[in-house]
């Protein structure tokens, strides 16, 4: 059970391209090589039976065939009987003259050769008659033994013998007959019914060859052999000639005498198939590889086979690729998601699909650019406002700033006029509290239009009649109060003003307009704040140099016009483009900044938590 | 899971299916014997401890003719492997032939084969044979036939009639005048000969007369006295023709003795070696007969196929015999042999 567990938690954990694979191998080629299989074996089985089964019937009716003409062959002495001159001559037993004898023996000799070897009787091969002590014969081949015919009546003179015909086969004599066709004897006492005495024996040669004849019509395969074989086992005849004489020694081990049996042998398997006659006993055999007969079975079963494994290699390859394919851009995302991990957000994951793995990388870029925009934001924010306040300080730290103050105090004591003395060290106290003290990012805009307010003050108190500014607020106190603005976003551009302003007027003017104005770009009420001066104006190829800057919200390094950038890149950065610096100016005349911001209720705009 | 025991099961299904194909050596697909518990050779054999007993019943034991029967007999009785009683009267005599029967019924036999001394008076006699079991053929000489199951014949009785004379027709010129010698005017089958021998002397030779018809009971004695008798009783006879075994014999003996050999022609139903000397010096021209030694064989051969309750076919073949010929309940073992001064010689009964 746990082994189980295992191999299935294994196989989980295995990559998507093999499960793919195998999963891919159990559906298809499997089934498909099993089906191959079953139905081969099947058909190879029934091809087996179906033979198996008309063969022995075949074999049946050839045996009979074999045997009855044998049998026909085994009455031929009894020709003899039919010829009373013949009888006459085997009767006698005894020649006063050897003429006598010769003219028996040549009458005897002729009559064999017209009753028997001439033409009549094909498969007769020869005929020998030996009857007391003489030997007559007609053959068409010889024995290869020069002194046969007192072999032969040796060995006739041996054998005891019934009424029956004896079969005696080549080996079984010493004699040996020259005949290339396969050949057996039939041995036949050759009895006087009459007198009842025996009057010799008769042996006739008998060619084989027609069993050739009876087999080949059923059997034409090459491949097939056919044998007849005698009770014990002995081959009589067979297809293939050299295997003649042989004892076939799995004869005992036959399950069945009349019928078809698979032999598992050395070698091929064969189909085996045998009938056995009732009388002689002779056991006809025939054997055909099983390959024979499933040939056409096993080409059917190669075609299928090549097609399959075909098809698996091409499957598996596209399979292979498929999976691949898949596969890849997510190994490529598991990388980039350790890299991203590590900090490095310039990454990109290209996939053009438009499937599920193409969809998530896409998700994959969104979200990572998404991520870096966000740092890349804060991150910029964080230092302009750092900028800012360390501008706003050192603008207000500046020495010559504070020198200039001090100055101004310092002048106001020696007139005495303590009252405005006063005021303006509460001023500069209240504009550095306010530099220094507060840490958040955003004021209400009365405190922002207090600051400026501060500083222009201080300005009027030094520069007396040559600064005039006013402050009008186009909004009810309580918007005032409530709405936030980020901070420091006057006083730079109030600061621009007087500084290029003073160089070339002997009197500025500064006029300041908080209102809420309807937005086209945002499609909102905004807060507008106008600064406008009567200051030299900015010529015109210097404020389209301006205005481009400004759109690039980019950081610049400290410049000429750093406040205008550095305040313009603040308001893009936390409320977007619709929002920031616009500028008019006309030079010798004057120059008008607009700052666009959104209405802030509270301290929780973007990055509030800050 | 589910998929691990599925792999498991083909691959066992496999394993299985490999094994079954290489386990035995041979592997039976289809057999055409119809079942194991009989043999591939069924072998008819007699029952152990059973031989058959067959009486041999001759006409006459001490006649020639039966004396080669019974020589056939015994040899088929040694083929077969069964016990063959050779009884019989001396002489051809019904009377003493009864007592032979009752002799044989006593021996209790399985069946007797008889060669019938009269047809008609051996009937009681072989009907009690059968009632007490046993079976009862004939040969040679048939009797009434509700006595018994078959006939042994040698040959067709009209064949053997009308070749007999023939023979003498052959021998005479077909002219002259004739006498015949029977056995016994009680013996069915000399008396069937007799009818056809008449029937084809009316029939083809009109010029050739028959003078008298005598018997010799089947003695030689008496048939050489019988013999003489007609050379005296008829001096113009110009031929003779016995039909029973010892006629021709003694006619060739009386001529021989008459001084008329060649002259009155002596023909008939003989055996080889009664009538050789005769043939060769010119006293009987043609003798007639079958082999009685094939004749007994033949017997025998179909009396034990008859206790094996197999009866006589038509055209069946005997070993040793040829193929017989059954014509209703008479079997026919084949043609007559002619023997003349020729072959005579080759003829040992």
């Amino acid at each position: 059970m746990i082994f189980k567990r295992m191999r299935g938690l294994h196989f989980r954990n295995y990559p998507i391209g093999y499960k793919l694979i195998v999963t891919y191998i159990l559906l298809t080629a499997f089934p498909m090589m099993l089906l191959v299989y079953f139905s081969y074996i099947q058909y190879a089985r029934s091809v087996e039976e179906q033979i198996g089964e008309y063969m022995p019937k075949f074999l049946y009716q050839a045996n009979a065939d074999i045997e009855k003409r044998i049998d026909e062959l085994t009455t031929l002495p009894e020709m003899l009987f039919n010829s009373d001159s013949i009888l006459g001559i085997l009767r006698r037993s005894t020649y006063v003259k050897r003429s006598d004898l010769n003219k028996d023996q040549y009458n005897m000799n002729s009559y064999l050769a017209r009753t028997y070897t001439n033409g009549r009787n094909a498969d007769v091969l020869g005929v020998f008659v030996i009857s007391n002590n003489r030997v007559f014969y007609s053959s068409k081949v010889g024995f290869k033994e020069s002194n046969w015919s007192a072999g032969l009546s040796d060995y006739v003179q041996n054998v005891e013998l019934g009424g029956k015909a004896k079969i005696i086969l080549p080996g079984e004599m010493d004699l040996q007959f020259g005949s290339e066709a396969p050949y057996v004897f039939i041995l036949k006492q050759i009895y006087d019914d009459d007198n009842r005495k025996s009057l010799g024996t008769m042996l006739i040669a008998v060619d084989l060859s027609f069993i050739d004849n009876i087999v080949r019509n059923f059997e034409k395969n090459e491949r097939a052999d056919l044998w007849v074989m005698n009770p014990s086992g002995k081959i009589i005849y067979h297809t293939n000639r050299s295997l003649i004489g042989t004892v076939d020694g799995d004869k005992a081990r036959y399950p069945v005498l009349n019928g078809s049996f698979r032999s598992n042998g050395t070698g091929d398997q064969k189909l085996v198939s045998v009938n056995q006659t009732s009388n002689r006993g002779w056991i006809l055999v025939h054997s055909i590889p099983l390959r024979d007969l499933t040939k056409s079975a096993d080409q059917v079963r190669n075609v299928t086979v090549f097609v399959i494994i075909g098809i698996m290699l091409l499957t598996s390859i596209i399979g292979v690729f498929i999976s691949y394919n898949m596969t890849r851009p997510l190994k490529k995302l598991t990388g980039l998601m350790k890299s991203v991990e590590m900090g490095d957000f310039q990454v990109d994951l290209k996939v053009q699909s438009g499937d599920e793995v193409g969809m998530l990388a896409r998700s994959f870029n969104s979200m990572i650019s998404t991520i870096r925009e966000l740092i890349q934001k804060n991150y910029q924010i964080e230092i302009r406002q750092k900028e800012a306040e360390l501008y706003a300080l050192q603008s207000q730290i500046n020495p010559h700033f504070m020198y200039n103050t001090l100055e101004t105090i310092g002048m106001a004591v020696e007139e005495g006029e303590t009252e405005q003395v006063v005021d303006m060290v509460t001023l500069l106290g209240r504009m550095l509290r306010f530099s220094v003290s507060n840490q958040s990012k955003s004021v209400t805009i009365a405190e922002e239009v207090q600051h400026v307010k501060d500083y222009l003050t201080i300005q009027k108190f030094r520069f007396e009649d040559r600064v005039h500014f006013d402050i009008v607020q186009v909004m009810d106190d309580r918007d005032f109060h409530a709405l936030y603005s980020p901070k420091f976003i006057l006083q730079p551009i109030v600061e621009n003003a007087i500084k290029y302003g003073l160089e070339s007027r002997k009197a500025l003017d500064i006029h300041i307009a908080v209102s809420q104005e309807f937005g086209a770009r945002s499609g909102k009420r905004d807060i507008v704040i106008r600064i406008r001066d009567n200051g030299p104006g900015i010529p015109s190829d210097r404020l389209s140099e301006l205005e481009q800057s400004l759109k690039k919200i980019s950081f610049e390094g400290r410049s000429s016009h750093f406040g205008l950038i550095n305040v313009n890149a603040r308001i893009v950065m936390m409320h977007g483009t619709d929002y920031g610096l616009q500028l008019h100016s006309i030079v010798d005349k004057g120059t008008e900044v607009i700052i666009r911001i959104p209405m802030i209720h509270g301290e929780t705009i973007v990055n509030g938590e800050d | 899971m589910y998929r691990t025991i599925a792999t498991f099961v083909i691959i066992a299904l496999f394993i299985t299916s490999c094994q079954s194909g290489s386990s035995t050596r041979y592997e039976l697909v289809y057999s055409m014997e119809p079942g194991t518990a009989t043999g591939p050779q069924p072998v008819q054999s007699i029952a152990p401890g059973n031989r058959y007993k067959i009486g041999f019943v001759p006409k006459g034991s001490e006649i020639e003719y039966f004396r080669y029967a019974a020589l056939g007999a015994k040899e088929a009785a040694n083929n077969l492997g069964i016990d063959v009683i050779l009884s019989g009267p001396e002489s051809a005599d019904a009377e003493r032939q009864i007592q032979v029967v009752e002799q044989l019924i006593d021996q209790k036999v399985d069946l007797i084969a008889i060669s019938a001394n009269d047809p008609v008076k051996l009937v009681p006699v072989l009907q009690k044979a059968r009632k007490s079991g046993i079976k009862v053929i004939t040969w040679d000489a048939d009797t009434e036939p509700q006595c018994r199951e078959f006939f042994v014949n040698m040959v067709e009785p009209e064949v053997l009639g009308r070749h007999l004379l023939d023979t003498l027709a052959l021998s005479m010129g077909e002219k002259g005048n004739f006498a015949i010698m029977t056995g016994s005017f009680a013996a069915a089958n000399l008396n069937e000969w007799l009818k056809w021998i008449n029937v084809q002397q009316s029939e083809y030779y009109p010029d050739m007369n028959l003078v008298a018809t005598v018997a010799t009971d089947d003695d030689q004695e008496k048939a050489y006295e019988v013999a003489k008798k007609l050379l005296e009783d008829y001096p113009n006879l110009d031929g003779i023709l016995g039909n029973s075994s010892v006629g021709p014999p003694a006619a060739a003996h009386a001529v021989k003795e008459a001084g008329k050999s060649g002259s009155v022609k002596v023909v008939g139903l003989s055996s080889p070696n009664l009538m050789g000397p005769y043939l060769r010096e010119g006293s009987a021209q043609i003798a007639t007969l079958w082999s009685p030694k094939k004749l007994g064989y033949l017997t025998i051969m179909l009396a034990y196929n008859y206790l094996n309750g197999q009866m006589p076919m038509d055209g069946q073949e005997i070993d040793g015999v040829g193929n017989i010929r059954l014509n209703g309940d008479m079997v026919i073992m084949g043609e007559p042999l002619d023997f003349t001064a020729e072959n005579v010689s080759q003829y040992d009964f």
